[in-house]
């Protein structure tokens, strides 16, 4: 196993120890917890009587649809089995499981970019360029934090199910 | 391990844990901090239902693999939760920011009670 790596520095025991893995779904599971409140957040103080802004500003449906794709992403990603994606060669991939995969996976690192460049163009054309102050502008903000946060704990997800397989591979080994 | 006194300190933390967060709502007259308990009651759910669902030293088998996951990834979407929710309320001025406070902490020791109770006994089904 470790005769066929690429780089000088060895990965360091503990990234493929269990207990690493567990605590990695658990801080995917808090990441997009907080990523789903802050936009939660933006939308009650939109309702709120905070939001003192003069031609009243509130979140409407257009702010919510990054949110919806990056979540749809993370779905897409999260539920495509890891191991199907390097069966390319000749052993059980029949009817071309890896391609399919590819694609799939394709489409939700798409709607994933997709939901986190729409909350940047949400935030640029609906709150910067009217030039509006900060209690308002936060709810533009929040957009781009949510996503980012949504993506982040999909890269964690997928980071710690990866050490799973490898971690499996050497108990089978 | 598990002896009385433990029983007897888990439940005075518990006491004053539910006695923080019925103060924070109570004395507002405002009863929304209320839903942290019930974050915090159905936090633990998540894992257990889905560890009877697969079987973890089951390692070849990918597929129960991924309901475990799923559990976890509940569990910590849902501890989180205890935590965002009043902050979520306070920046809204729905609550007070010292109710706020006082419901975090309450929540934190139910939270911790209940991990700690479930450690005690997993250690006693061991026997």
């Amino acid at each position: 196993m470790s005769s066929h790596r690429l780089f000088r520095f060895p990965k360091p025991a503990w990234l493929n120890s269990a207990n690493t893995r567990t605590a990695g779904v658990y801080t995917a599971g808090a990441l997009f917890s907080l990523g789903f409140y802050i936009l939660i957040d933006a939308a009650a103080f939109s309702k709120s009587a905070l939001n003192g802004s003069d031609p009243p500003v509130h979140i409407t449906f257009v702010d919510w649809i990054p949110g919806i794709c990056s979540a749809l992403g993370m779905l897409v990603i999260n539920s495509i089995d890891k191991s199907r994606l390097s069966a390319d060669s000749f052993s059980y991939s029949g009817n071309g499981v890896a391609w399919k995969a590819r694609l799939v996976l394709f489409l939700g690192f798409a709607l994933m970019a997709g939901g986190l460049a729409g909350a940047g163009a949400v935030l640029g054309l609906k709150y910067v360029v009217p030039e509006y102050p900060f209690p308002t502008l936060w709810m533009g903000v929040a957009n781009v934090v949510a996503n980012g946060l949504v993506m982040l704990s999909s890269v964690v997800l997928w980071v710690a199910q990866n050490m799973e397989d490898e971690y499996t591979y050497n108990l089978a080994l | 391990m598990a002896g009385l006194k433990t029983i007897i300190v888990l439940s005075f933390i518990l006491a004053i844990g539910f006695l923080l967060v019925i103060l924070s709502s109570a004395l507002w007259h405002n009863y929304f901090p209320l839903l942290v308990v019930a974050t915090y009651v159905i936090a633990p759910l998540p894992n257990w239902i889905c560890s009877h669902a697969a079987n973890p030293d089951d390692f070849m088998e990918s597929a129960g693999s991924g309901v475990i996951d799923f559990g976890r990834f509940m569990t910590g979407f849902l501890v989180v939760m205890g935590v965002a929710l009043p902050a979520l309320l306070a920046h809204c001025h729905i609550i007070q920011v010292p109710a706020m406070v006082m419901s975090i902490i309450g929540g934190l020791l139910i939270y911790g009670t209940i991990v700690s109770f479930e450690l005690f006994f997993q250690e006693e089904a061991e026997f």
